[in-house]
């Protein structure tokens, strides 16, 4: 479900945005977390249409606007984020910027 | 104590007044309400506001809508139903916002590929046939067409009372392998699924025959087979009052005959099939025609709580899962 918030106590370092992210793919695809691994493509590798990949931006969104101000995906960038390693980067990155809550 | 419909105060060409009348009408009913929209909403009376500031319209993008707008009475209701502050949500906007809102905060149903717009088409003289997918999905899958074929069976099911819904394929000939190469893999999916009444191929005449109970095909086709028929059922009805006004001695003979007639035009008018449903979404979601007076939001509010009661969300994942 959607609305379960993953809750990752502590600094908001890669590996826990890695967490994040893979959480959010078990949920929306329905898988298995160990068989989610950075290097994977959301298209070719585990199945993840563009319906899917609006569903995880539209999470990360929901989840990480309590911990980083103004944490957003926009449409454009969904294009770029081809596998689960780039949507850690681009969630890393804006941490990086932005700082986070905790 | 039963939980409430959530509507969508703010969607519609006729919002807030004709969609907080149909509101209050349900009330009255003894169906639990609560509207969505601005707190100082106007002629809410006793009934309960959950707040939402935003509205999103009917020209905008619905994802974009969706995501920009956290405080939409479209993501509010939506997010009303997953919280367990609302049994099910309708609303007579944009329709591409309510599934997406509906879709990003309840959720599909486990094992769901894409959710459906399933339409009620009426038949005179028998029980409407369900038309899906009428619009969520341009292009799909020969897999969730069979996904379609079992959602729509639960909700005729429910809804229509039909033991076993016999289900046919939208295509342009009644002999198998007739069709476009999806048409063709769909047929055969659907020939070997578990728990589907599956009557083979049918044809656009057939949809408001007494001959199918559930029509499955692509959000394309299917949509483009509604505002036909629409279209087309108004026309003639313009054209037969047309025909009895058209000459005194008509007139007079036509008065008599109106009354016959009136129960059929209640079957074919859209104010009166209680909306479409958004089958696939985990919580009931209806759609209601964007031009919907407070009567079309009464019907579709019974709807809801119909099939809130029905548990057919319940059943909609049973079936998803056991396929």
């Amino acid at each position: 479900m959607p609305a379960e918030t993953h809750v990752v106590d502590g600094p908001l370092d890669r590996q826990a945005i890695f967490h994040i992210v893979r959480d959010q793919l078990v949920d929306i695809l329905e898988i298995d977390p160990s068989s989610i691994s950075e290097g994977q493509s959301f298209k070719d590798d585990l199945n993840a249409d563009s319906l899917a990949l609006v569903e995880l931006v539209d999470a990360l969104e929901e989840e990480l606007s309590e911990r980083t101000v103004g944490f957003r995906i926009e449409d454009e960038d969904l294009a770029d984020l081809k596998t689960v390693r780039d949507a850690v980067d681009f969630v890393y990155a804006h941490v990086m910027a932005h700082g986070s809550g905790r | 104590m039963r939980l409430p419909v959530a509507v969508d105060a703010m969607g519609g060409d006729f919002a807030p007044d004709q969609i907080v009348a149909g509101a209050l009408e349900a009330d009255r009913l003894g169906i639990p309400v609560v509207l969505v929209g601005p707190e100082n909403l106007e002629g809410a009376g006793h009934l309960e506001v959950i707040p939402a500031s935003e509205v999103i319209a009917m020209d905008e993008d619905p994802a974009y809508g969706v995501r920009r707008k956290k405080d939409s009475t479209l993501v509010r209701a939506a997010e009303a139903v997953r919280d367990g502050r609302a049994c099910a949500m309708i609303s007579a906007g944009n329709t591409g916002a309510t599934m997406a809102s509906a879709l990003l905060r309840m959720g599909r149903v486990r094992g769901v590929n894409r959710p459906a717009i399933a339409t009620p088409i009426p038949v005179p003289g028998g029980t409407h046939t369900v038309l899906l997918d009428a619009g969520a999905n341009t292009e799909v899958q020969a897999e969730w067409l069979v996904q379609f074929a079992l959602m729509g069976s639960v909700y005729s099911r429910h809804r229509y009372g039909i033991a076993n819904p016999r289900v046919g394929l939208l295509s342009i000939g009644e002999e198998p392998g007739k069709g476009d190469t999806l048409r063709k893999d769909a047929f055969e999916l659907l020939a070997g699924a578990r728990g589907i009444d599956f009557i083979g191929n049918v044809e656009g005449r057939d949809v408001m025959s007494d001959s199918v109970d559930v029509v499955v095909t692509d959000g394309f086709t299917g949509n483009v087979v509604l505002k036909t028929l629409e279209g087309g059922m108004k026309t003639l009805v313009k054209a037969l009052m047309a025909a009895f006004a058209s000459k005194e001695e008509y007139k007079v003979h036509a008065d008599a005959l109106l009354p016959a007639l009136f129960p059929l035009y209640e079957t074919v008018d859209p104010e009166y099939t209680g909306g479409a449903i958004l089958l696939g979404v985990d919580g009931v979601c209806i759609i209601s025609h964007g031009s919907s007076s407070s009567r079309a939001i009464v019907n579709g509010i019974k709807v809801a709580s119909e099939m809130v009661e029905r548990n057919m969300v319940d059943e909609i994942r049973q079936a998803i899962s056991q396929a």
